[in-house]
Protein backbone atom coordinates (compact mmCIF):
# COMPACT_ATOMS: atom_id res chain seq x y z
CA UNK A 1 0.00 0.00 0.00
CA UNK A 2 2.71 2.27 1.14
CA UNK A 3 5.04 1.60 -1.88
CA UNK A 4 1.92 1.97 -3.91
CA UNK A 5 1.81 5.41 -2.89
CA UNK A 6 5.17 5.82 -3.17
CA UNK A 7 4.77 4.84 -6.87
CA UNK A 8 1.40 7.08 -8.07
CA UNK A 9 3.35 10.10 -6.58
CA UNK A 10 6.24 9.50 -8.28
CA UNK A 11 4.92 9.04 -11.74
CA UNK A 12 2.53 12.56 -10.65
CA UNK A 13 5.84 14.65 -9.76
CA UNK A 14 7.27 13.09 -13.23
CA UNK A 15 5.13 13.93 -15.53
CA UNK A 16 3.87 17.43 -13.75
CA UNK A 17 7.46 18.35 -13.01
CA UNK A 18 8.13 18.04 -16.80
CA UNK A 19 5.38 19.45 -18.20
CA UNK A 20 5.98 22.49 -15.95
CA UNK A 21 9.39 22.12 -17.50
CA UNK A 22 8.96 21.82 -20.59
CA UNK A 23 6.49 24.71 -21.13
CA UNK A 24 8.99 27.08 -18.82
CA UNK A 25 11.59 25.96 -21.14
CA UNK A 26 9.88 26.67 -24.18
CA UNK A 27 10.56 23.39 -25.83
CA UNK A 28 6.98 23.47 -27.32
CA UNK A 29 5.22 26.21 -28.80
CA UNK A 30 3.74 28.20 -25.60
CA UNK A 31 0.21 27.85 -27.39
CA UNK A 32 0.24 24.38 -28.07
CA UNK A 33 1.57 23.50 -24.28
CA UNK A 34 0.60 26.46 -21.80
CA UNK A 35 2.73 25.39 -18.23
CA UNK A 36 0.95 23.77 -15.58
CA UNK A 37 0.86 26.50 -13.50
CA UNK A 38 -1.34 28.32 -15.98
CA UNK A 39 -3.68 25.56 -16.45
CA UNK A 40 -4.14 25.52 -12.63
CA UNK A 41 -4.83 29.44 -12.75
CA UNK A 42 -7.69 28.99 -15.76
CA UNK A 43 -8.90 25.83 -13.78
CA UNK A 44 -9.36 28.33 -10.47
CA UNK A 45 -11.43 30.55 -12.64
CA UNK A 46 -13.26 27.59 -13.69
CA UNK A 47 -14.33 26.45 -11.10
CA UNK A 48 -15.78 29.49 -9.65
CA UNK A 49 -17.40 30.17 -12.82
CA UNK A 50 -21.36 29.35 -12.59
CA UNK A 51 -21.69 27.85 -16.24
CA UNK A 52 -19.08 25.83 -16.11
CA UNK A 53 -20.05 24.19 -12.78
CA UNK A 54 -23.38 23.82 -14.17
CA UNK A 55 -21.82 21.85 -17.01
CA UNK A 56 -20.20 19.90 -14.88
CA UNK A 57 -23.25 19.33 -12.72
CA UNK A 58 -25.32 18.22 -15.74
CA UNK A 59 -22.09 16.00 -16.76
CA UNK A 60 -22.35 14.31 -13.36
CA UNK A 61 -25.94 14.11 -13.23
CA UNK A 62 -26.00 12.19 -16.32
CA UNK A 63 -23.00 10.18 -15.26
CA UNK A 64 -24.91 9.79 -11.66
CA UNK A 65 -28.53 8.69 -13.70
CA UNK A 66 -27.38 6.46 -16.01
CA UNK A 67 -25.38 4.54 -13.47
CA UNK A 68 -28.05 4.01 -10.94
CA UNK A 69 -30.37 2.76 -14.19
CA UNK A 70 -27.95 0.42 -15.13
CA UNK A 71 -26.29 -0.96 -11.78
CA UNK A 72 -29.13 -2.61 -10.37
CA UNK A 73 -30.38 -3.76 -13.78
CA UNK A 74 -27.47 -5.59 -14.73
CA UNK A 75 -26.61 -6.68 -11.51
CA UNK A 76 -29.94 -8.39 -11.31
CA UNK A 77 -29.76 -9.48 -14.70
CA UNK A 78 -26.14 -11.35 -14.28
CA UNK A 79 -27.81 -12.53 -11.40
CA UNK A 80 -30.56 -14.09 -13.41
CA UNK A 81 -28.19 -15.80 -15.75
CA UNK A 82 -26.16 -17.34 -13.36
CA UNK A 83 -29.19 -18.84 -11.44
CA UNK A 84 -30.77 -19.92 -14.68
CA UNK A 85 -27.92 -21.70 -16.66
CA UNK A 86 -30.72 -22.26 -19.52
CA UNK A 87 -30.99 -18.65 -20.46
CA UNK A 88 -27.46 -18.16 -19.77
CA UNK A 89 -26.72 -20.46 -22.48
CA UNK A 90 -29.05 -18.59 -24.74
CA UNK A 91 -27.99 -15.12 -24.28
CA UNK A 92 -24.25 -15.01 -23.05
CA UNK A 93 -23.14 -15.35 -26.92
CA UNK A 94 -25.22 -12.10 -27.12
CA UNK A 95 -23.31 -10.19 -24.24
CA UNK A 96 -20.06 -11.30 -25.59
CA UNK A 97 -21.04 -10.01 -29.15
CA UNK A 98 -22.33 -6.85 -27.70
CA UNK A 99 -18.75 -6.42 -25.63
CA UNK A 100 -16.60 -7.20 -28.29
CA UNK A 101 -18.02 -4.30 -30.34
CA UNK A 102 -16.92 -0.90 -30.08
CA UNK A 103 -20.34 0.85 -28.77
CA UNK A 104 -19.32 4.40 -30.31
CA UNK A 105 -20.46 3.38 -33.49
CA UNK A 106 -23.79 3.20 -32.07
CA UNK A 107 -24.10 6.59 -31.05
CA UNK A 108 -25.14 8.12 -34.67
CA UNK A 109 -28.14 5.73 -34.25
CA UNK A 110 -29.23 6.79 -30.64
CA UNK A 111 -29.10 10.59 -31.99
CA UNK A 112 -31.28 9.79 -34.30
CA UNK A 113 -33.45 7.55 -31.98
CA UNK A 114 -33.28 9.90 -29.13
CA UNK A 115 -32.34 13.33 -30.12
CA UNK A 116 -29.65 14.88 -28.61
CA UNK A 117 -30.33 15.65 -24.96
CA UNK A 118 -30.52 14.09 -21.54
CA UNK A 119 -32.42 11.13 -22.44
CA UNK A 120 -30.41 9.83 -25.17
CA UNK A 121 -26.71 10.64 -22.99
CA UNK A 122 -28.13 8.49 -19.94
CA UNK A 123 -29.25 6.13 -22.59
CA UNK A 124 -25.68 5.94 -24.15
CA UNK A 125 -23.96 5.67 -20.90
CA UNK A 126 -26.40 2.83 -19.47
CA UNK A 127 -25.63 0.67 -22.47
CA UNK A 128 -22.08 1.48 -21.91
CA UNK A 129 -22.04 0.15 -18.42
CA UNK A 130 -24.76 -2.17 -18.43
CA UNK A 131 -22.73 -5.24 -20.21
CA UNK A 132 -19.45 -5.29 -18.20
CA UNK A 133 -21.75 -4.83 -14.85
CA UNK A 134 -24.22 -7.77 -16.06
CA UNK A 135 -20.75 -9.97 -17.05
CA UNK A 136 -19.17 -9.78 -13.77
CA UNK A 137 -22.50 -10.19 -11.79
CA UNK A 138 -23.07 -13.37 -13.60
CA UNK A 139 -19.59 -14.29 -12.99
CA UNK A 140 -20.16 -13.61 -8.72
CA UNK A 141 -22.80 -15.69 -9.05
CA UNK A 142 -21.00 -18.62 -10.45
CA UNK A 143 -18.10 -17.87 -8.00
CA UNK A 144 -19.91 -18.72 -4.68
CA UNK A 145 -18.77 -22.15 -3.59
CA UNK A 146 -21.61 -24.28 -3.60
CA UNK A 147 -20.53 -26.12 -0.03
CA UNK A 148 -21.11 -23.18 1.55
CA UNK A 149 -24.69 -22.97 0.16
CA UNK A 150 -25.10 -26.92 1.17
CA UNK A 151 -23.91 -25.71 4.77
CA UNK A 152 -25.85 -22.82 5.18
CA UNK A 153 -29.03 -25.36 3.70
CA UNK A 154 -28.29 -27.92 7.01
CA UNK A 155 -28.40 -25.24 9.19
CA UNK A 156 -31.91 -24.79 8.26
CA UNK A 157 -31.26 -21.44 6.35
CA UNK A 158 -33.93 -19.79 4.36
CA UNK A 159 -34.01 -18.98 0.71
CA UNK A 160 -33.87 -15.59 2.09
CA UNK A 161 -31.26 -16.42 4.11
CA UNK A 162 -29.29 -17.99 1.98
CA UNK A 163 -28.88 -15.17 -0.52
CA UNK A 164 -28.45 -12.29 2.33
CA UNK A 165 -25.83 -14.33 4.48
CA UNK A 166 -24.22 -16.36 1.54
CA UNK A 167 -25.07 -15.13 -1.96
CA UNK A 168 -24.18 -11.36 -1.06
CA UNK A 169 -21.19 -11.20 0.63
CA UNK A 170 -19.48 -14.02 -1.73
CA UNK A 171 -20.73 -11.58 -4.67
CA UNK A 172 -19.86 -8.50 -3.15
CA UNK A 173 -16.14 -8.24 -4.61
CA UNK A 174 -16.72 -9.14 -7.69
CA UNK A 175 -19.66 -6.63 -8.21
CA UNK A 176 -17.96 -4.44 -6.67
CA UNK A 177 -15.02 -4.64 -9.75
CA UNK A 178 -18.18 -4.83 -12.08
CA UNK A 179 -19.80 -1.60 -10.84
CA UNK A 180 -15.86 0.01 -10.75
CA UNK A 181 -15.52 -0.92 -15.11
CA UNK A 182 -19.13 0.53 -15.37
CA UNK A 183 -18.53 3.70 -13.66
CA UNK A 184 -15.31 4.01 -15.55
CA UNK A 185 -17.82 3.02 -18.90
CA UNK A 186 -20.38 5.05 -17.97
CA UNK A 187 -18.31 8.06 -17.78
CA UNK A 188 -16.72 7.36 -21.43
CA UNK A 189 -20.86 6.91 -22.62
CA UNK A 190 -22.06 10.00 -21.26
CA UNK A 191 -18.71 11.95 -22.27
CA UNK A 192 -18.56 10.75 -25.98
CA UNK A 193 -21.94 11.56 -26.63
CA UNK A 194 -21.42 15.18 -25.33
CA UNK A 195 -18.18 15.49 -27.17
CA UNK A 196 -20.53 14.21 -30.49
CA UNK A 197 -23.36 16.11 -30.24
CA UNK A 198 -24.69 18.47 -27.34
CA UNK A 199 -25.29 21.68 -26.60
CA UNK A 200 -23.98 21.60 -22.57
CA UNK A 201 -21.83 19.00 -20.09
CA UNK A 202 -18.23 18.99 -20.12
CA UNK A 203 -17.59 16.80 -22.90
CA UNK A 204 -19.33 19.43 -25.19
CA UNK A 205 -17.15 22.34 -23.83
CA UNK A 206 -13.60 20.04 -24.07
CA UNK A 207 -14.81 19.50 -27.41
CA UNK A 208 -15.60 23.37 -28.46
CA UNK A 209 -12.03 24.45 -26.59
CA UNK A 210 -10.53 22.04 -28.54
CA UNK A 211 -11.74 23.12 -32.13
CA UNK A 212 -11.41 26.86 -30.85
CA UNK A 213 -7.57 26.25 -29.93
CA UNK A 214 -8.15 27.27 -26.28
CA UNK A 215 -5.73 25.43 -24.86
CA UNK A 216 -5.14 26.25 -21.56
CA UNK A 217 -9.46 25.94 -20.76
CA UNK A 218 -8.86 22.54 -22.62
CA UNK A 219 -6.15 21.68 -20.39
CA UNK A 220 -7.38 22.59 -17.20
CA UNK A 221 -10.73 20.75 -17.96
CA UNK A 222 -8.85 17.46 -19.07
CA UNK A 223 -7.07 17.82 -15.98
CA UNK A 224 -10.55 17.94 -13.55
CA UNK A 225 -12.33 15.59 -15.74
CA UNK A 226 -9.41 13.24 -15.22
CA UNK A 227 -8.55 14.28 -11.59
CA UNK A 228 -12.67 13.27 -10.95
CA UNK A 229 -12.40 10.35 -12.51
CA UNK A 230 -9.33 8.97 -10.88
CA UNK A 231 -11.06 9.81 -7.31
CA UNK A 232 -13.95 7.61 -8.27
CA UNK A 233 -11.91 4.58 -9.69
CA UNK A 234 -9.44 4.26 -6.91
CA UNK A 235 -12.47 4.85 -4.21
CA UNK A 236 -14.29 2.43 -5.24
CA UNK A 237 -11.13 0.08 -6.08
CA UNK A 238 -10.54 0.72 -2.02
CA UNK A 239 -14.06 -0.50 -1.31
CA UNK A 240 -13.09 -3.69 -3.42
CA UNK A 241 -9.90 -4.50 -1.75
CA UNK A 242 -11.25 -3.98 1.89
CA UNK A 243 -14.08 -6.29 1.23
CA UNK A 244 -11.96 -8.74 -0.92
CA UNK A 245 -9.56 -9.15 1.42
CA UNK A 246 -11.20 -12.20 3.71
CA UNK A 247 -12.68 -13.57 0.40
CA UNK A 248 -9.69 -13.70 -1.45
CA UNK A 249 -8.85 -17.07 -0.38
CA UNK A 250 -12.75 -18.11 0.04
CA UNK A 251 -11.50 -20.98 -2.20
CA UNK A 252 -8.65 -22.65 0.11
CA UNK A 253 -11.28 -22.80 2.95
CA UNK B 1 -36.30 -46.70 18.40
CA UNK B 2 -33.01 -46.19 16.24
CA UNK B 3 -32.08 -42.55 15.56
CA UNK B 4 -31.29 -43.51 11.71
CA UNK B 5 -33.73 -46.30 9.77
CA UNK B 6 -32.28 -46.41 6.44
CA UNK B 7 -35.07 -48.98 4.36
CA UNK B 8 -34.27 -49.98 1.20
CA UNK B 9 -32.90 -46.93 -0.16
CA UNK B 10 -32.15 -46.60 -3.79
CA UNK B 11 -30.92 -43.33 -5.88
CA UNK B 12 -30.33 -43.38 -9.62
CA UNK B 13 -28.47 -40.39 -11.13
CA UNK B 14 -28.85 -39.86 -15.53
CA UNK B 15 -25.59 -37.95 -16.49
CA UNK B 16 -27.07 -37.57 -20.22
CA UNK B 17 -28.56 -40.56 -21.28
CA UNK B 18 -26.93 -42.69 -18.93
CA UNK B 19 -28.57 -44.00 -15.66
CA UNK B 20 -26.36 -44.33 -13.41
CA UNK B 21 -27.13 -46.80 -9.92
CA UNK B 22 -25.40 -44.71 -7.35
CA UNK B 23 -27.22 -46.89 -4.48
CA UNK B 24 -29.57 -50.06 -4.51
CA UNK B 25 -31.28 -51.47 -1.35
CA UNK B 26 -29.43 -50.11 1.32
CA UNK B 27 -31.09 -50.68 4.77
CA UNK B 28 -29.57 -50.30 8.05
CA UNK B 29 -30.11 -48.50 11.51
CA UNK B 30 -28.21 -47.10 14.09
CA UNK B 31 -29.17 -47.04 17.55
CA UNK B 32 -29.24 -42.78 19.83
CA UNK B 33 -25.31 -42.17 21.28
CA UNK B 34 -23.69 -44.68 18.87
CA UNK B 35 -20.62 -44.25 16.63
CA UNK B 36 -21.19 -44.91 13.27
CA UNK B 37 -18.59 -45.38 10.28
CA UNK B 38 -19.30 -45.80 6.84
CA UNK B 39 -16.29 -47.19 5.05
CA UNK B 40 -16.18 -47.67 1.14
CA UNK B 41 -13.51 -47.34 -2.14
CA UNK B 42 -13.96 -43.76 -3.36
CA UNK B 43 -17.08 -43.55 -5.79
CA UNK B 44 -19.31 -45.83 -3.96
CA UNK B 45 -21.73 -44.04 -3.13
CA UNK B 46 -20.80 -42.50 0.48
CA UNK B 47 -21.19 -39.32 0.08
CA UNK B 48 -24.48 -39.60 -1.82
CA UNK B 49 -25.69 -41.55 0.99
CA UNK B 50 -24.56 -38.66 3.90
CA UNK B 51 -26.23 -36.57 1.41
CA UNK B 52 -29.75 -37.91 1.44
CA UNK B 53 -29.21 -38.48 5.13
CA UNK B 54 -28.38 -34.63 5.60
CA UNK B 55 -31.67 -34.00 3.90
CA UNK B 56 -29.75 -32.57 1.05
CA UNK B 57 -30.96 -34.62 -1.95
CA UNK B 58 -33.87 -37.19 -2.37
CA UNK B 59 -33.60 -40.60 -2.81
CA UNK B 60 -35.10 -41.99 -5.64
CA UNK B 61 -36.92 -44.99 -4.01
CA UNK B 62 -37.13 -46.26 -0.02
CA UNK B 63 -37.02 -44.02 2.58
CA UNK B 64 -34.90 -42.53 5.92
CA UNK B 65 -36.32 -41.88 9.02
CA UNK B 66 -34.91 -39.83 11.41
CA UNK B 67 -36.13 -40.82 15.51
CA UNK B 68 -39.38 -41.97 13.19
CA UNK B 69 -39.71 -38.72 10.97
CA UNK B 70 -39.52 -39.23 7.02
CA UNK B 71 -36.59 -37.02 6.29
CA UNK B 72 -37.53 -34.91 3.19
CA UNK B 73 -35.32 -31.41 3.73
CA UNK B 74 -32.97 -30.81 6.22
CA UNK B 75 -33.82 -31.21 10.03
CA UNK B 76 -31.83 -28.51 11.44
CA UNK B 77 -33.03 -28.71 14.87
CA UNK B 78 -31.99 -32.45 14.55
CA UNK B 79 -28.76 -33.47 12.42
CA UNK B 80 -26.20 -31.22 11.65
CA UNK B 81 -23.09 -31.64 9.74
CA UNK B 82 -19.26 -31.25 9.22
CA UNK B 83 -18.25 -31.20 5.55
CA UNK B 84 -15.23 -32.92 3.62
CA UNK B 85 -14.15 -28.89 3.46
CA UNK B 86 -14.50 -26.67 6.34
CA UNK B 87 -17.10 -24.56 4.54
CA UNK B 88 -16.33 -21.55 6.92
CA UNK B 89 -17.58 -18.42 5.89
CA UNK B 90 -13.91 -16.71 4.90
CA UNK B 91 -15.87 -12.67 5.94
CA UNK B 92 -17.12 -14.08 9.35
CA UNK B 93 -14.41 -14.79 12.49
CA UNK B 94 -14.04 -18.39 14.19
CA UNK B 95 -16.62 -17.74 16.75
CA UNK B 96 -18.88 -16.00 14.55
CA UNK B 97 -18.55 -18.92 12.01
CA UNK B 98 -19.79 -21.27 15.49
CA UNK B 99 -22.47 -19.02 16.04
CA UNK B 100 -23.57 -19.03 12.69
CA UNK B 101 -26.65 -21.65 12.65
CA UNK B 102 -27.99 -20.17 15.77
CA UNK B 103 -27.98 -16.84 14.02
CA UNK B 104 -29.94 -18.11 11.40
CA UNK B 105 -32.43 -19.25 13.90
CA UNK B 106 -32.11 -16.01 15.68
CA UNK B 107 -30.71 -16.43 18.54
CA UNK B 108 -30.27 -13.98 20.89
CA UNK B 109 -26.71 -12.57 20.61
CA UNK B 110 -25.46 -12.81 24.23
CA UNK B 111 -26.76 -16.38 24.98
CA UNK B 112 -25.44 -17.44 21.48
CA UNK B 113 -21.83 -16.49 22.31
CA UNK B 114 -22.18 -17.39 25.19
CA UNK B 115 -22.65 -21.32 24.68
CA UNK B 116 -20.33 -20.98 21.21
CA UNK B 117 -17.11 -19.98 23.12
CA UNK B 118 -17.75 -22.85 25.35
CA UNK B 119 -17.93 -25.20 22.37
CA UNK B 120 -14.76 -23.58 20.62
CA UNK B 121 -13.32 -24.23 24.30
CA UNK B 122 -14.12 -27.67 23.69
CA UNK B 123 -12.49 -28.46 20.54
CA UNK B 124 -9.55 -26.37 22.14
CA UNK B 125 -9.52 -23.44 19.94
CA UNK B 126 -10.75 -20.48 22.82
CA UNK B 127 -7.98 -18.53 21.81
CA UNK B 128 -8.22 -18.12 17.79
CA UNK B 129 -12.52 -17.02 18.35
CA UNK B 130 -11.34 -13.94 16.90
CA UNK B 131 -8.86 -15.45 13.92
CA UNK B 132 -10.76 -15.34 10.27
CA UNK B 133 -10.52 -18.74 8.81
CA UNK B 134 -7.45 -18.14 6.60
CA UNK B 135 -5.42 -17.09 9.39
CA UNK B 136 -6.12 -21.32 10.69
CA UNK B 137 -4.93 -24.17 9.50
CA UNK B 138 -6.29 -26.88 8.23
CA UNK B 139 -7.09 -28.91 11.33
CA UNK B 140 -8.13 -25.70 13.01
CA UNK B 141 -10.88 -25.23 10.33
CA UNK B 142 -11.87 -28.78 10.79
CA UNK B 143 -12.13 -27.93 14.77
CA UNK B 144 -14.05 -24.48 14.10
CA UNK B 145 -16.66 -27.10 11.80
CA UNK B 146 -16.75 -29.75 14.45
CA UNK B 147 -17.58 -26.48 17.24
CA UNK B 148 -20.29 -24.81 14.35
CA UNK B 149 -21.74 -28.55 13.76
CA UNK B 150 -22.29 -29.16 17.72
CA UNK B 151 -23.95 -25.35 18.08
CA UNK B 152 -27.07 -26.35 17.44
CA UNK B 153 -27.27 -28.81 19.79
CA UNK B 154 -28.22 -31.50 16.94
CA UNK B 155 -29.39 -35.15 17.97
CA UNK B 156 -27.24 -36.47 15.52
CA UNK B 157 -23.98 -35.68 13.68
CA UNK B 158 -23.36 -36.23 10.02
CA UNK B 159 -19.47 -36.24 9.02
CA UNK B 160 -17.98 -36.76 5.23
CA UNK B 161 -14.77 -37.78 5.36
CA UNK B 162 -14.11 -34.97 7.45
CA UNK B 163 -9.93 -35.21 8.23
CA UNK B 164 -9.55 -36.70 4.80
CA UNK B 165 -7.75 -33.42 3.32
CA UNK B 166 -5.33 -33.51 6.77
CA UNK B 167 -1.80 -34.74 7.21
CA UNK B 168 -1.39 -38.27 9.10
CA UNK B 169 -0.26 -36.66 12.22
CA UNK B 170 -2.93 -34.16 12.41
CA UNK B 171 -5.96 -36.64 11.46
CA UNK B 172 -5.39 -39.30 14.12
CA UNK B 173 -5.39 -35.97 16.64
CA UNK B 174 -8.05 -35.30 15.50
CA UNK B 175 -9.65 -38.54 15.40
CA UNK B 176 -8.44 -39.13 19.27
CA UNK B 177 -9.95 -35.24 19.99
CA UNK B 178 -13.24 -36.02 18.63
CA UNK B 179 -14.07 -38.90 20.63
CA UNK B 180 -13.34 -37.23 23.59
CA UNK B 181 -15.91 -34.92 22.32
CA UNK B 182 -18.62 -37.25 21.08
CA UNK B 183 -17.98 -38.86 24.91
CA UNK B 184 -18.75 -35.79 26.67
CA UNK B 185 -21.24 -34.49 24.11
CA UNK B 186 -22.72 -38.47 23.86
CA UNK B 187 -24.08 -37.13 20.00
CA UNK B 188 -25.28 -39.70 17.81
CA UNK B 189 -22.40 -39.44 15.16
CA UNK B 190 -22.45 -41.26 11.42
CA UNK B 191 -18.97 -40.84 9.81
CA UNK B 192 -17.66 -41.40 6.53
CA UNK B 193 -13.87 -42.47 5.73
CA UNK B 194 -12.15 -44.47 3.54
CA UNK B 195 -9.59 -44.82 5.82
CA UNK B 196 -10.00 -48.23 7.28
CA UNK B 197 -7.91 -47.47 10.70
CA UNK B 198 -9.81 -44.07 11.38
CA UNK B 199 -13.24 -46.39 11.03
CA UNK B 200 -11.84 -49.10 13.19
CA UNK B 201 -10.61 -46.77 16.02
CA UNK B 202 -13.35 -44.60 16.12
CA UNK B 203 -16.59 -46.56 15.88
CA UNK B 204 -19.01 -48.77 17.90
CA UNK B 205 -20.01 -50.21 14.12
CA UNK B 206 -18.74 -50.22 10.73
CA UNK B 207 -20.85 -50.39 7.93
CA UNK B 208 -19.00 -52.10 4.67
CA UNK B 209 -20.04 -50.41 1.34
CA UNK B 210 -19.22 -51.55 -1.55
CA UNK B 211 -19.58 -49.85 -5.47
CA UNK B 212 -21.73 -50.46 -8.16
CA UNK B 213 -24.10 -50.18 -7.05
CA UNK B 214 -23.56 -48.91 -3.73
CA UNK B 215 -24.91 -51.16 -0.83
CA UNK B 216 -24.05 -52.18 2.53
CA UNK B 217 -22.45 -55.71 2.49
CA UNK B 218 -21.73 -56.04 6.16
CA UNK B 219 -22.39 -54.31 9.67
CA UNK B 220 -19.24 -55.09 11.75
CA UNK B 221 -19.57 -54.59 15.60
CA UNK B 222 -16.11 -53.09 16.71
CA UNK B 223 -15.92 -54.11 20.62
CA UNK B 224 -12.84 -52.34 21.80
CA UNK B 225 -13.03 -50.81 25.13
CA UNK B 226 -13.77 -47.23 25.48
CA UNK B 227 -12.14 -44.74 26.07
CA UNK B 228 -10.07 -46.12 23.44
CA UNK B 229 -5.90 -45.01 23.38
CA UNK B 230 -4.27 -44.57 19.51
CA UNK B 231 -2.10 -47.52 20.94
CA UNK B 232 -4.53 -50.14 20.12
CA UNK B 233 -4.15 -49.11 16.05
CA UNK B 234 -1.09 -51.36 16.53
CA UNK B 235 -2.71 -54.61 18.23
CA UNK B 236 -3.00 -57.75 16.63
CA UNK B 237 -6.87 -57.43 17.43
CA UNK B 238 -7.21 -54.33 15.53
CA UNK B 239 -5.09 -55.64 12.28
CA UNK B 240 -7.56 -58.88 12.27
CA UNK B 241 -10.61 -56.50 12.09
CA UNK B 242 -8.93 -54.12 9.22
CA UNK B 243 -8.04 -57.15 6.98
CA UNK B 244 -11.45 -58.85 7.66
CA UNK B 245 -12.55 -55.47 6.43
CA UNK B 246 -9.98 -55.06 3.80
CA UNK B 247 -10.91 -58.53 2.23
CA UNK B 248 -14.70 -57.57 2.12
CA UNK B 249 -14.26 -54.64 0.17
CA UNK B 250 -11.25 -55.75 -2.00
CA UNK B 251 -13.27 -59.16 -2.49
CA UNK B 252 -16.47 -56.86 -3.80
CA UNK B 253 -16.74 -56.34 -8.15
CA UNK B 254 -15.00 -52.80 -8.17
Amino acid sequence: MRAALAGYLTIAIVLLGGWELTARLDLVDADLLPSLSQVCGILWQLLHDPRFIADLGLTASEVAVAFVIAAPLAISSGFLLGERLHLAEAFNPVVHFVLAVPQSIFLPVFILAFGIGFLEKILFGITHAYFVILVNSFAAVRSIPRPLVAAARVFGATRAQIYTRIYLPAMLPLILTGLRLGMVLCIIGVLLAEMYASRRGIGRLIFTWGEGYQVPELLAAIVLVSVLTIAVNEAMRLAELHLGRFYARASAV
Amino acid sequence: MPIIEVSKLGKDFSSGRVLVRALADVSFSVEEGRFVTLVGPSGCGKSTLLQILAGLIAATSGEVRIEGERICAPMPNKISMVFQDPTLLPWKTALANVEFPLDLRGVERTARRKRCSALLELVGLNEFANHYPHELSGGMRQRVAIARGLAPDPRLILMDEPFAALDEQTRTRMGHDLLDIWEKTGKTVFFITHSLAEAIYLSDFVLVMSPRPGRIIKTIAIDFPRPRELDIIGSEAFGRIRNRIWHLISESPA
